[in-house]
């Protein structure tokens, strides 16, 4: 097929089939279809920004960005949290460039105009000489501010005011970061480790919500150095597309005694999670998943550290800077109550597995790199290099599983992301269902 | 009246200065040169490696080194995992490897914590090249070293790696700092 002289619209509708399993490798690395995924995306759809331990006080603000836009993520005086683009309503600069702090207002370093923390004017120096008699609107002059709204600490905003709620967007997909992000209470501890990866933004976040497969292959250091039992270590459990664009996949064990997470914190985990959930729980030896487009999050397989098995959870965005580069911003999230020896081998679990310097990162940046290189390639062909995401096409979900979705025996599947280029497609040709 | 030519007396004196410096430039080049079996023999079994992360912050609004979020966070065992891993025939990131190219300065040295043990600064800077893209990537830090004489040989008791991005411009820490 030649795609010469059609535009992006057309080639993708002509050449995306999520259903039977098959995507162009044009899509991968496309500066036309980058642009239509920061516009009809990012632009639009909720995204993480920011967790809501890093805003205890009052005035505490980081600084975020949705798509390639900068924001500020605030708790305003008032204790509400809100999401504003950082940008001057006078020239539109930034009206801060660190990372976090805590400010009860921000002034803008070109003119003064100054801003309350809860997204209010309050004024600009010689205001009423500079505008005569009676200074600036207020009114007309409060931060461009985007919808916010929480799930399980987890703080998203989009810039669509009129789009589903942050639980409809969520959707199935709520039953599971229950039992990541809300089983306890949670909390970041630290900055986020961020680095520059030249890939593209889409291929860690379908891999994180749809390949357990890859880690037999890219990941077989761990079973080469005895650390698991085999090299299909990432396949007992469930794959999970639960709509929405959303997917998961759960590694599970029948090991006795059962869960492998810290008894000091099962009271808090039966307080806040269903029968059903905490049963999972009790099994699950990884997990990992994405939060369309691009929030993604583990629970690395256990492994022994000094001694203790333990995991370390990992709440990561994929940036995205470009067609074919990427900004990871990485976290260590872990129970708040949790007892100290969880914290810490759980860190630097988290850190030598998934991290800048991680053991199994390496290898995605790795593949992840060298896939956009080749895509960026792909490009000038006149004919389409077609991908096979065909795997447990003709699988047929569990009846009988507990959580919601399409869930599957057996984390080698695609489901989810056939499900997750469902979803990038209708948003990319505006032909999503408004729910 | 005092001399520049007299050394104080807490100054560390020229030829254990100098037996440090040799003793990183060599450790440096076993790095280089991928020899990480002989670099882990530098390791004191009680290593503490690590690498906080920075973040941008105004001036006077706290520190902007973080010791809690981490790059590195290793000790001795995971050292080890990590040098088992560049052995098999599975470690993609670092097989073709990188060619790496680290230069070291500006040692300054003061006694202790231990009584055989030197705590040495230095500047890091590492030329990493990887692939046929014509680029490189350029990673500096200061690096923090305890080392300790032990049996008549300098180890490795700690490195601390303040690094000087709070966004890293390399794709992955698969190399030693």
């Amino acid at each position: 097929m030649t795609h010469v002289a059609i535009n992006v619209e057309e080639r993708l509708r002509a050449t995306v089939r999520p259903e039977t399993g098959e995507i162009p490798l044009f899509t991968y690395a496309d500066p036309d279809v980058y642009r239509l995924e920061l516009e009809r995306i990012f632009g639009r759809v909720w995204l993480f920004v920011a967790h809501e331990s890093e805003l205890e006080e009052e005035g505490a603000f980081v600084v975020r960005q949705m798509g390639e836009q900068s924001v500020i993520v605030a708790r305003g005086d008032d204790s509400e949290i809100r999401v504003f683009l950082n940008a001057c309503r006078h020239r539109g600069m930034k009206l801060t460039c660190e990372d976090r702090g805590v400010a009860s207002y921000w002034r803008c370093p070109y003119h003064g105009f100054t801003f309350a923390n809860h997204g209010n004017f309050m004024g600009t120096p010689f205001e009423r000489v500079a505008y005569p008699p009676d200074g600036l609107d207020r009114d007309r002059l409060r931060l461009v501010e985007a919808r916010c709204d929480s799930y399980q600490g987890l703080i998203f905003a989009t810039w669509d005011r009129e789009g589903p709620s942050l639980q409809e967007y969520l959707g199935d997909m709520r039953w599971y970061l229950d039992i990541f992000a809300g089983r306890a209470e949670m909390e970041l501890l630290g900055e986020a480790q961020r680095w520059v990866v030249p890939a593209a933004w889409r291929l860690p976040s379908e891999n994180f919500a749809s390949d357990a497969y890859h880690t037999a292959t890219a990941h077989s250091f761990l079973a080469r150095l005895g650390l698991v039992r085999g090299t299909d270590f990432g396949r007992a459990g469930y794959h999970v597309d639960a709509g929405g664009g959303h997917g998961l996949g759960m590694g599970v064990h029948d090991d006795d005694p059962g869960s492998y997470f810290p008894a000091e914190l099962e009271d808090e985990y039966r307080s806040r999670l269903s029968d059903d959930q905490l049963a999972l729980l009790h099994r699950i030896k990884n997990f990992h998943g994405n939060v369309f487009p691009n929030l993604s999050f583990l629970i690395p397989n256990f492994i022994p550290v000094d001694g203790r098995l333990v995991t370390g959870l990992m709440l990561r965005i994929w940036q995205p800077m470009g067609p074919d580069r990427l900004q990871a911003w990485s976290w260590f999230m872990v129970e708040r109550s949790a007892p100290d020896w969880w914290k810490e081998r759980g860190r630097r679990m988290y850190v030598q597995t998934f991290s800048s310097s991680g053991m199994f990162d390496q290898d995605d940046t790795e593949v992840w790199e060298a896939q956009t290189a080749v895509a960026v390639a792909a490009r000038s062909r006149s004919d389409e290099v077609m991908l096979d995401y065909t795997m447990g096409l003709d699988a047929e979900p569990l009846r009988d599983f507990p959580g919601p979705g399409r869930v599957y025996d057996g984390k080698f599947s695609e489901a989810a992301g056939r499900s997750y280029y469902r979803t990038w497609l209708d948003l990319l040709l505006g032909e999503e269902e408004r729910r | 009246m005092s001399s520049i030519w007299i050394l104080p007396a807490e100054a560390i004196s020229p030829a254990a200065r100098q037996a440090a410096e040799d003793f990183l430039i060599a450790e440096a080049a076993l790095l280089d040169d991928r020899r990480y079996e002989e670099w882990l023999a530098l390791l004191a079994d009680d290593l503490e490696y690590i690498v906080p992360a920075r973040s941008i912050r105004r001036n006077g609004n706290g520190s902007d080194v973080d010791w809690e979020s981490r790059h590195f966070d290793d000790n001795k065992t995971s050292m080890t995992l990590r040098v088992r891993r560049l052995g098999t025939d599975v470690a993609w990131s670092e097989d073709p490897p990188s060619f790496t190219r680290r230069v070291l300065g500006n040692f300054r040295y003061a006694a202790g914590p231990g009584d055989t043990e030197l705590t040495v600064k230095s500047n890091l800077l590492l030329f990493r090249s990887r692939g046929l893209t014509g680029d490189h990537d350029l990673i500096a830090g200061e690096r923090t070293d305890v080392l300790r004489l032990v049996e008549g040989r300098l180890q490795i008791a700690k490195r601390h790696v303040v690094l000087d991005q709070a966004m890293l411009g390399t794709k992955n820490l698969g190399v030693f700092l």
